[in-house]
């Protein structure tokens, strides 16, 4: 095929991943979310609420009075929920790693920029420190795509060159996570920072009673808090999707395998979730950086180097 | 059908209210009773909550401040006076600063009396409170029909 | 090769026109029909080389060689002059140790080193000279209306230096030209000589003390540069034998070993240019000229020049370890280190020159890699550069003069103080690091390139700094989208001209972004072809044009979708009772009025300049010690 026709492919393979990640993607991640709060309260001793719960809430959300803070605001989040889509179907549609992960970090801008438009100080507060959050994870995953570039490059049957491109996973002789495991490790510890989960929900807690209200989404009501429920569920379903990369090889039967793995990691971020107390941004950019740095580097200096 | 009286999210404010009634409040909302099993969390924003508890009178001092947390609750919205204070005044009616129950400040949906009120209450008042949210929300909905 | 001297004389004529004729409205007439044409005659000539390879044009005149001797005697004299007068010794002594080495190359060597093709056209020109042609005129007519408000700003009875200033900008146009059409690598250096006259002339505009302190210091380091390359001129004299630069760029090619040291000469002069550590602080200084001038200096001249060089050379680097290794590190830290010290910076044009500093950074070690996927990125991150930074210059210039600061504290609710200029603002800051733009789509690039390469060392620099820019970029951004109650708008006296290039630059932006697929086939491959022989384009094509559909749906966004809300508005939570929302005022528990505030934050204790600037100055200079000194050796064994 020639390249025009390749691109072309590609392109529409991308649009019709972005349409079934839109619709997808909210059922999966609205599922994880009500297992979460199931698994919390249990954690606690608890009975907990019913699994669809978060549905329940955020129906609650767009059934209430449309209320807003300024003009611009609902057109921020909705952008950063389009563009989590986006980022969703590039990835699942088997696109380019590096484009899922610009995508998703433009999300993430819009996010904070529809935070900081409402100049309340307290979500003001809480965008500086998501601000700040991002730049804690993003270098980590910067060196993730590298490095599943390399592994890709060391595992395909072909040999020689890598490749970003997602789909490639298929065509591997065994897992990434074979030659990347520090890179997963790493991953790990920083997908708690993005799912904002305890010790590092610094920009906004899912639970009352903290410093700053609830941080970014103060000032966010009614029908715009329902997106951006939404959008976490989207961006829940993303992280997972990168986790369980790690572990996808050879065919589409190891999808089992990729999906097993992405349940266990949630289930253990949700346990550190219910057992850490939040820590200070000091901690958070240091010891994320200097994970990305021993965990990112050492294993990237060892596939360049050995 | 309505979602609201599934997710009834709630706010708490303490007025004059002596502690009692705000420990059972959060006692309340504490594994013991779980609250969350009726879909029920605490925002502490009024922004994002549908119920909103107050314990304890109103004074001179607080009025406007219980005014302003309810203006800025988002319909449809209800309001729950916990413990016999909030109710009525209580036993502090005839001090020289308390102008009363919740309801000389705002609209009360549901009186749960007590001193302090019990969790039990509480939760019974919720419920209550959550049959008058989906009312309320019902009407809302139709509302905007009827604009539209 | 009409066109190429039409391009290199017209500017420089607009300017003495710009000089003599000292009356307003006759300037404007000039400046905008000047700026007119000349960025016509770049599109023209551009459209008439579309996709070309390396096309030489003969000429050579000793008139031109005497004529280039003379302009560098002139720019030595006025340098010194100023010396002089302000008693600086070090940049005298430079400047006169620099005028020994040409006239000594120029006497000795000159006549025997004849090159029969002076000029050339390729497609890297090409994109400079669009960049020169549309941003530098677009920049010049900025300086129309902004110029008037600074005058206006002057104090009473101030001496009207305008058309100084305007004549210097014209002039620099034309010095860019010759730097890029010249094949004669004396004819370059006369081009790199004027650039750097002509900035320290505008830097030192103003005249007052910080001013003229940081006008030396720009012609200290860069007469430092000059002499590097006036060295190089002189190796290629006596060790290459001969002075055009594609002979010595395949020489380079064919035998590293034979030019190493004057390619290590080259690259310092590069570096030097284009302001990397342990240079920095000259283009930081050059802040305090009047606003265009920042432009000019960051967006399409100057630096332009130096990392110009730099990639021209890249093929050189590709085979030479030694310059190789110094030109990539020096750029890396310099990326890493200036993207750090960019948070802690609360002055928007300090912060923009740190991030100028920072991008030339990651040029400069994209050419250093050398290879063609290298090269492609950075081609493309100095055209984005080029494009978004002047935007964002022109906003923060005409800010400055409608809300009296350039301090991003204080441009809050600047959404709504100045709601075009602000999205306008916005628009240049995506543009500056965020997917899909064309500087984000460059990055990936590069990330790609240093990959392909195994340079880990390079993507974790890559990695952090990324990270960083993002800290930097968007807490300002953040700033800006505030909106609380109804501030005064005042916008609407911002002058025409200025309106005008803000929203050439904001379209070239958009539309660069957009057709960068097209770009790349029509003017960036057929470079990277030419020079390397093989195509450099490691993004797919599909990604490009996801990334083309993203820029249309920010756009739309940014400048349509916003503030169109039709739902009720409400105040914000204020933990209480509030008084005023505008003003974030709520009644404390003492029944007072107390404010709320919020600062962004700069970590001046983790990325402040104190800590961060002396280990870039450090490390990188003794890096270039070390290259040159293995160069050295390296001469000497041969």
């Amino acid at each position: 095929m020639d390249i025009q026709g390749f691109a072309i492919q590609g392109f529409v393979a991308v649009v019709i991943g972005i349409i079934a990640f839109a619709v997808l993607a909210p059922v999966v991640g609205c599922l994880l979310a009500g297992v979460d709060r199931v698994l919390s309260a249990r954690m606690q001793g608890r009975v907990g609420p019913p699994l669809l719960q978060p549905y329940y809430d955020v129906r609650k959300l767009f059934e209430k009075e449309g209320v807003t803070v300024n003009g611009v605001q609902d057109a921020y989040v909705i952008c950063a929920l389009i563009f989590a889509i986006i980022a969703g179907g590039i990835f699942f549609s088997g696109g380019n790693l590096l484009m899922c992960v610009f995508v998703i970090t433009l999300s993430s801008l819009f996010f904070i920029i529809a935070a900081y438009s409402s100049r309340s100080p307290y979500a003001e507060l809480g965008a500086a420190r998501e601000t700040l959050q991002v730049m804690s994870y993003e270098p980590m995953v910067l060196l993730f795509s590298v490095a599943f570039y390399m592994a890709t490059a060391a595992l395909l049957p072909f040999g020689g060159w890598g490749t970003f491109d997602v789909s490639a996973v298929f065509a591997l002789d065994a897992p990434v996570i074979v030659c990347i495991w520090p890179v997963f490790l790493g991953l790990m510890f920083i997908l708690t920072i993005k799912l904002r989960k305890s010790p590092f929900d610094l920009s906004m807690s899912h639970h009352a009673h903290q410093e700053i209200v609830r941080g970014m989404t103060t000032e966010m009501s009614g029908s715009t808090l329902g997106l951006v429920e939404i959008l976490h569920w989207c961006e829940n379903v993303l992280f997972l999707g990168w986790i369980g990369l790690f572990f996808v090889w050879g065919g589409p039967v190891t999808l089992i395998v990729g999906v097993v793995a992405a349940l266990a990691a949630y289930f253990l971020e949700i346990l550190i979730d219910n057992n850490f107390a939040r820590v200070k941004w000091q901690f958070m950019l240091k010891s994320a950086w200097a994970v990305a740095l021993v965990a990112g580097g050492i294993n990237l200096a060892v596939l360049a180097f050995l | 059908m309505a979602y609201s009286g599934k997710s009834p999210w709630v706010i708490h404010y303490d007025g004059s209210s002596c502690n009692g009634c705000d420990i059972e409040v959060l006692a309340t909302l504490c594994p013991g009773f779980d609250g969350e099993r009726f879909g029920v969390v605490n925002t502490g924003n009024p922004k994002h909550a549908d119920i909103f508890l107050v314990t304890g009178s109103v004074n001179e001092q607080n009025i406007d401040v219980v005014r302003q947390i309810y203006d800025q609750m988002v319909e449809p919205k209800v309001v729950v006076a916990c413990g016999i204070c909030a109710c009525s005044g209580g036993i502090f009616h005839d001090c020289y600063n308390v102008i009363g129950g919740v309801d000389q400040a705002i609209p009360v949906d549901v009186y749960a009396p007590g001193c302090a009120v019990r969790p039990e209450t509480l939760i019974d008042a919720i419920v209550a409170g959550v049959a008058v949210l989906d009312e309320k929300a019902e009407k809302l909905k139709s509302e905007k029909k009827g604009r539209a | 090769m009409e066109m190429l001297l039409f391009l290199m004389a017209f500017p420089a004529l607009i300017a003495v026109l710009v000089y003599v004729i000292r009356n307003d409205a006759a300037r404007n007439v000039l400046v905008v029909a000047g700026a007119a044409v000349t960025a016509a005659a770049s599109i023209a000539l551009a459209c008439m080389h579309l996709g070309t390879g390396l096309v030489l044009f003969e000429c050579s005149s000793a008139v031109a060689d005497a004529a280039c001797t003379v302009v560098s005697c002139i720019c030595v004299i006025v340098i010194v002059a100023f010396a002089v007068r302000h008693a600086n010794a070090l940049a005298g002594v430079l400047a006169l140790v620099q005028i020994v080495v040409v006239l000594y190359v120029e006497f000795a060597f000159a006549h025997d080193m004849e090159v029969s093709h002076g000029l050339y056209v390729d497609s890297l020109t090409i994109m400079m000279v669009l960049i020169i042609g549309i941003i530098g005129s677009g920049i010049c007519v900025y300086a129309l209306g902004y110029m008037k408000d600074f005058q206006a700003h002057e104090p009473e009875g101030a001496k009207d230096r305008r058309p100084l200033f305007f004549a210097l900008m014209f002039i620099f146009l034309s010095a860019m030209y010759v730097i890029v059409f010249s094949n004669n690598m004396a004819w370059m250096f006369t081009g790199w000589e004027v650039t750097t006259l002509c900035s320290f002339l505008l830097i030192g505009y103003t005249r007052t003390e910080e001013a003229i302190r940081n006008a030396f210091r720009q012609i200290v380091m860069n007469l430092a540069g000059g002499i590097g390359f006036i060295l190089a001129l002189l190796l290629c004299a006596t060790q290459v034998g001969t002075f055009s630069l594609h002979e010595f760029i395949e020489i380079g090619i064919a035998n590293p070993a034979l030019v190493l040291l004057a390619v290590v000469c080259l690259a310092f002069a590069g570096i030097t240019k284009a302001a990397q550590m342990p240079f920095q602080t000259w283009l930081l200084g050059a802040m305090v000229a009047p606003t265009p001038t920042s432009a000019l200096l960051h967006s399409s001249t100057m630096v332009k020049a130096g990392v110009f060089l730099l990639v021209k050379l890249a093929p050189c680097f590709l085979v030479s370890p030694v310059p190789s290794v110094m030109v990539m590190l020096v750029g890396s830290i310099t990326f890493l280190l200036c993207s750090f010290m960019a948070i802690s910076q609360t002055n928007a044009k300090r912060v923009l020159a740190y991030s100028t500093i920072a991008n030339l950074g990651l040029i400069t070690a994209c050419a250093g890699v050398g290879t063609p996927e290298a090269v492609w990125a950075a081609t493309f991150l100095i055209l984005f550069h080029a494009i978004a930074k002047s935007l964002l210059f022109l906003c923060v210039g005409t800010a400055e003069h409608h809300i009296g600061s350039r301090d991003i504290e204080d441009m809050d609710l600047l959404f709504e103080r100045m709601p075009r200029l602000a999205r306008f603002m916005m628009l240049g800051i995506m543009g500056m690091f965020i997917a899909p733009f064309g500087m984000l789509v460059a990055k990936w690039a590069t990330l790609v390139s240093f990959v392909q390469m195994d340079q880990v060392a390079l993507i974790i620099i890559l990695a952090f700094g990324s990270a960083a820019t993002f800290m930097f970029w968007a807490k300002w951004m953040g700033k800006l989208a505030g909106i609380a109650g109804d501030p005064e708008n005042v916008e609407r006296d911002v002058t025409s001209s200025e309106w005008a290039s803000i929203l050439l630059m904001a379209i070239l932006l958009v539309a660069a972004c957009v057709l960068l697929p097209v770009i790349s086939a029509t003017m960036v491959e057929p470079y990277v072809i030419s020079v390397f022989g093989m195509a450099g384009q490691d993004i797919a094509a599909d990604n490009l044009w996801i990334g083309s559909v993203c820029v249309c749906v920010v756009v739309i966004a940014l400048f349509c979708g916003l503030g169109r809300s039709k739902k009720r508005t409400v105040g914000v939570y204020l933990s209480g009772v509030s008084r005023d929302d505008a003003t974030r005022a709520f009644q404390n528990s003492l029944s007072d009025e107390s404010l709320a505030t919020a600062r962004n934050w700069y970590m001046e204790d983790v990325f402040g300049e104190k800590r961060m600037a002396p280990v870039g100055v450090v490390f990188n200079s003794v890096l270039m010690a070390a290259a040159a000194l293995l160069a050295l050796c390296g001469v000497a064994l041969v």
